[in-house]
């Protein structure tokens, strides 16, 4: 199977319409399980409800996807420069990569109104918020990406007297672009949805307006139509990228060979202050430039007021600490559930090609699926315990580690797999000796991407189930107007993901010194 | 001086050490002679290619100098004035052969040459292959072509690693004949680190013979050979009497290690 | 549907991570511009606004010189943030929102009461009914916990033990109730009952107004700064108001069908917007707009909102309503 096999990670399998069958099958007879709920309507009420209300849905569909689509562009343009810069410019790496992170931290409930003032009534806020959707996820495995190339290359480019400008545009460029592909997979979806939830913000029209309507009004059929279309999108282009993907990386990938560098410096304690001093500023400099009133626009001074300096600012504490400690406790059990559950299911489909057909498009699906539509079904079936939560975490933290680690699995470079070919080796043998190793570098891109995706997740869950942690803190603060309470809990996540992050990167650089020297080098 | 010129090189004390207390290279002093084709023969590990980084200014030196014409190999890179045929051929596998070999132009910040490059591709014997990818090509073919690409530049300085390793014998012979016609026609200064001494005698001027690690010098052998050297030449007595010579220092070089394991 | 509804209708949706916009990609609209005013609905468009459609529609701002955007609410789209910033003139708002937000330094006035009554319900199926506070005890009931002062506040005043009810932390949708994780919500007389409704379900309502809970909902908020300087505006956009809102109680069934048809796009269904029309009517009139007009309100109701405000944390004077744009609209 090799490369052939593995090429299955960009389109869905040849067996694809049996899988979608089957797809359809399960959904119907989860529906007829489930009737009687006002929860979930089957695909024969689904196209029902098509048929009759065809003309709004494709004139919501066309705006939210033209806002996804411009979302989608500028995000993934956005994360190209910053992982060229990145690469080009190794002292600010950190610096970018930490902004970056910490940018992709804030909670739609802290930006949704700033961008509204800022950008006004039209789509400005369902674009930005498609872009802010993407760009981590692309940026991240680029990072990967620009480094995945022999060393004896980059001596080459350096033989020829030319550096780091030459090195990328001839080598780096397209060495990334496997990881590239993966970022584009991953931002399909996602810019879709980024785009939906944006509307949520005000805006006047598109399948998320539409989404939040019908669920209010027990609009099972219309939600699950919203749902569907939304899901079929997504599936759409995430095979049309594949497509394209097939097409350009036509050669089996190389050999990586990299001496083992004097490398392994993380993010010390002081690029930690700095990436930290440099986003306090980074954060006045931002609201004070657009002018934003402090009233919903808290500067980093107004923060320290509240939550050092104030009279009441102990309880504020305490009331911040008492919820991010109800969170934390899910996070990491979340984490690695999302996590594992991608590259489990990545390794699933290299060991069953089979499966991919099933596989892919329920992958795509629950991820393109708004959360505010799957959770009350989940919730209903799983209760609001720790299975309940972490299940929805899961949902939505696994698909960015399912698409990069599928892409990381056809790393493993073809003349190796010859050699496991020539001894006849099975699939289990390639996987644990050629495509697991060759794997590493994707699959930390992931748990990095991983790192605030799941953070973000378990304040929806909060919000949408159970009611707790910094979720609802910040919700509630939203609704009584408590902004200082709410940029506490912004700061708090912040924090939170850039702890987890630094630890990844710890354990990464263990693992990655063994089986991808030149991701950890200088 | 122009790109092109062949220049001498020099190390002067030259050491080498890995991370790890690894020593490669112990104090090298040698002289390469400008438009002259120098040969490094020596146990498999035992700093050749390190030594050939070090030159090509790939690695930098723990202690002691490389100078090309007089100045650092950093300058001689920025001008493009060296070019070097890796061990490993490193072709980017998403270019043909022709693009392969037209990326050191463009790397080297020259014209466009469409014959030269189709010359010399037809030279290493790859014609019409130009369009094919090197997932196509056998491992000789690539290590041909990587071979073309480092001399369509036409460097002043020419660093070949292992560069024929892969290729077929009656190949190598017919590369051993065609190609040094092409640098000694421009003078250029060519070094070839390999383990065949009938390759080292017969491509070139001077043969060095390195220890194993860490590498010293421990014999350094001319070549008078006349040029050019028809096939036949291996028969001739005074190839073998070299060839013996290079034969027997390689020995003694190798023996040295057995007698410092001895030693521990 | 403004109001504490649910932290669904103003509150978070983090998925999918979200940040800093671009900063300077623009300033958005200059915060005064001369006759363009905004007015920052709480939700998303449908016969809740209703009035302001048919002053807009009729081209009574248009005439007195304004030209009037509604700006659509939504989950995540609070209302106080467009009028400190100035992007809108008036918002949507309710009473104790209002006082939250004032609490926290925003300089907000109340110009106007749309609904006199809390539209606040207790909604329960007619086989497991809450008809009074009474019936809470031993009950699940399904909200957002973020409006557990709402529900302390109805136990305080009618001597119910509010510990006694299980609250289940629910999204804002009837489908809890109708498949048994909960026996009754907390939402809106005029939304989740009405999609029941529509759905053909029976539901059982009990309106916290009617058990003391006094809080102004569907409230007309503007800065100080706007009061002082920009009476004529707001004089003329409530003028529409008024007018909009007298025609609407004139026939709801016309109002409802003006929602449907200007915005196509919404997914609208008329049967919704008419029994919505009807169910708000009660709300929004009685004998007081009569003899007063829309909008107006007494001391009495006031004092009764400071008490209930105070039950809920918030603690306001009188001084949060100015009823002087709402006497020169109706020239008292």
């Amino acid at each position: 199977m090799s490369a052939r096999a593995a090429a299955a990670a960009f389109r869905p399998a040849p067996n694809g319409l049996a899988g979608a069958a089957l797809l359809v099958l399960g959904w119907e007879a989860a529906a007829r399980a489930f009737a009687g709920t006002y929860l979930i309507a089957g695909p024969v009420d689904v196209l029902a409800y098509l048929s009759g209300n065809g003309a709004l849905m494709a004139r919501a569909l066309s705006e939210t996807l033209g806002n996804a689509a411009l979302g989608f562009v500028a995000g993934n343009c956005a994360a190209i420069l910053l992982a060229a810069a990145a690469q080009l410019w190794p002292r600010g790496r950190a610096a970018i990569a930490g902004l970056a992170l910490l940018v992709f931290c804030l909670p739609l409930v802290a930006t949704g109104p700033i961008l509204r003032v800022l950008l006004g009534p039209g789509p400005g806020p369902q674009i930005v918020l498609a872009a802010l959707a993407v760009y981590y996820t692309t940026f991240v495995p680029l990072l990967v990406g620009l480094r995945a190339a022999p060393a004896s290359w980059f001596d080459l480019v350096r033989s020829y007297g030319r550096g780091p400008v030459t090195e990328l545009r001839r080598v780096r460029a397209r060495a990334a672009l496997p990881y590239l592909f993966a970022g584009l997979q991953i931002a399909a979806p996602a810019a879709f949805l980024g785009a939906m939830v944006g509307e949520f913000t005000g805006a006047e029209r598109g399948m998320g307006v539409l989404t939040v309507r019908a669920m209010r009004a027990l609009d099972v059929e219309a939600t699950w139509a919203l749902a569907s279309v939304a899901a079929l999108v997504s599936i759409l282009a995430y095979a049309g990228i594949g497509a394209l993907a097939e097409m350009v990386l036509r050669e089996r990938p190389p050999v990586i060979l990299s001496p083992p560098g004097a490398a392994g410096r993380g993010a010390g304690p002081a690029r930690g202050a700095l990436v930290l001093a440099l986003a306090v500023a980074a954060w006045w400099i931002v609201l004070e430039a657009a002018g934003l009133p402090t009233f919903f626009a808290k500067r980093p001074d107004d923060f320290w007021a509240a939550f050092v300096t104030a009279p009441d600012a102990a309880a504020a504490r305490a009331t911040l600490l008492g919820a991010l400690a109800e969170t934390a406790i899910y996070v990491l059990p979340g984490y690695l559930a999302g996590l594992l559950l991608g590259a489990g299911l990545a390794i699933a489909i290299l060991l069953v090609p089979a499966a991919a057909a099933v596989a892919l498009p329920l992958a795509v699906a629950l991820r393109s699926v708004p959360i505010v539509t799957s959770a009350p079904l989940l919730v209903l079936a799983l209760g609001r315990g720790a299975v309940g939560t972490v299940t929805l975490v899961a949902i939505m933290v696994f698909f960015p580690s399912f698409v990069a680690c599928l892409h990381g699995l056809r790393q493993a470079p073809g003349q190796v797999l010859d050699v496991f070919d020539s001894y006849a080796a099975g699939r289990v043998a390639r996987l644990v000796h050629v495509q697991v190793p060759a794997m590493w570098p994707a699959f930390f891109a992931a748990a990095r991407m991983a790192v605030p995706a799941s953070v973000l997740a378990v304040t929806v869950v909060e919000w949408l189930a159970t009611g707790q942690g910094v979720g609802s803190l910040m919700a509630l603060s939203a609704s009584l107007s408590d902004y200082d309470m709410l940029w506490g809990s912004v700061v708090a996540v912040a924090l939170l993901s850039g702890a987890g992050y630094v630890a990844v990167g710890a354990v990464e650089r263990r693992v990655l010194a063994v089986y991808a020297a030149e991701q950890v080098a200088g | 001086m122009s790109p092109g010129a062949p220049p001498e090189v020099e190390c002067t004390r030259l050491s080498k050490g890995f991370d790890g207390g690894v020593e490669v290279l112990r104090e090298i002093d040698l002289r390469i002679e400008a438009g002259r084709t120098t040969a490094f023969v020596g146990p498999s590990g035992c700093g050749k290619s390190t030594l050939l980084r070090l030159i090509a200014g790939l690695e930098r030196p723990s202690s002691g100098a490389v100078e090309i014409g007089g100045r650092p190999p950093a300058e001689t890179l920025r001008r493009a004035g060296l070019a070097v045929a890796f061990q490993d051929p490193s072709l980017l596998p998403w270019r043909t052969v022709r693009g392969n070999v037209e990326l050191a132009l463009k790397l080297a910040r020259r014209r466009p040459r469409p014959r030269a490059v189709e010359d010399l591709i037809a030279l290493v014997g790859l014609s019409g292959f130009g369009d094919a990818r090197p997932a196509a090509l056998s491992g000789g073919m690539r290590q041909r072509a990587a071979i073309a690409r480092a001399m369509v530049t036409e460097p002043g300085l020419l660093l070949l690693d292992e560069p024929f390793g892969a290729v077929d014998e009656l190949t190598r012979r017919q590369l051993a004949q065609d190609l040094p016609r092409l640098w000694e026609a421009r003078e250029t200064t060519a070094i070839l680190v390999t383990h065949s001494i009938h390759e080292a005698v017969m491509l070139s001027d001077r043969v060095v013979v390195f220890s194993s690690r860490p590498a010293r010098i421990v014999a350094d052998v001319r070549i008078d050979l006349p040029r050019p050297r028809p096939a036949g030449t291996t028969a001739d007595p005074h190839f073998l009497a070299l060839s013996d010579r290079v034969s027997a220092a390689l020995a003694k070089g190798m023996g040295d290690r057995a007698d410092g394991l001895a030693a521990q | 549907m403004a109001g504490r509804g649910i932290i669904g209708r103003r509150a978070v949706l983090a998925a999918g991570g979200a940040a800093l916009g671009l900063p300077l990609l623009g300033r958005g609209r200059p915060a005064h511009a001369q006759a363009a005013i905004g007015m920052q609905l709480s939700w998303l468009h449908s016969v809740q606004f209703a009035g302001s459609y048919i002053a807009q529609d009729r081209g009574w701002w248009r005439e007195a010189g304004l030209d009037v955007t509604l700006l659509q609410g939504g989950p995540n789209a609070p209302v106080e943030p467009p009028v400190v910033s100035g992007t809108a003139l008036v918002g949507i708002s309710a009473a104790d929102y209002t006082a939250a937000a004032v609490a926290q330094g925003a300089p907000f006035k109340i110009l106007a009461v749309a609904m006199q009554k809390n539209p606040f319900v207790v909604a329960s199926l007619p086989g497991n009914p809450v008809a009074a506070p009474g019936d809470l005890p031993g009950k699940r009931i399904g909200m957002a916990l973020a409006n557990t002062p709402v529900l302390e506040a109805l136990c305080r005043l009618n001597d119910v033990d509010a510990s006694a009810v299980t609250v289940v932390p629910t999204q804002y949708s009837a489908a809890p109730l109708l498949n048994g994780e909960v026996d009754c919500l907390l939402c809106w007389e005029t939304d989740l009952p009405v999609a029941m409704a529509v759905q053909g379900v029976e539901s059982v309502t009990m309106l916290l107004a009617d058990h003391g809970y006094s809080v102004h909902s569907q409230t007309y908020i503007a800065t100080e700064e706007s009061l002082a300087e920009r009476r004529a505006e707001l004089v003329a956009l409530l003028s529409g108001e008024v007018r909009g809102w007298e025609a609407y109680r004139e026939d709801p069934v016309a109002a409802a069908r003006l929602t449907v048809a200007r915005f196509p796009d919404a997914g609208l269904d008329l049967a919704t917007q008419r029994l919505q029309a009807d169910r708000q009517v009660p709300l929004m009139f009685s004998d007081l707009t009569e003899a007063r007009g829309f909008g107006w309100w007494t001391e009495e109701a006031v004092a009764a909102n400071i008490e209930t405000l105070a039950l809920l944390g918030r603690d306001v004077t009188a001084d949060l309503w100015d009823r002087s744009i709402l006497e020169e609209v109706h020239g008292a």
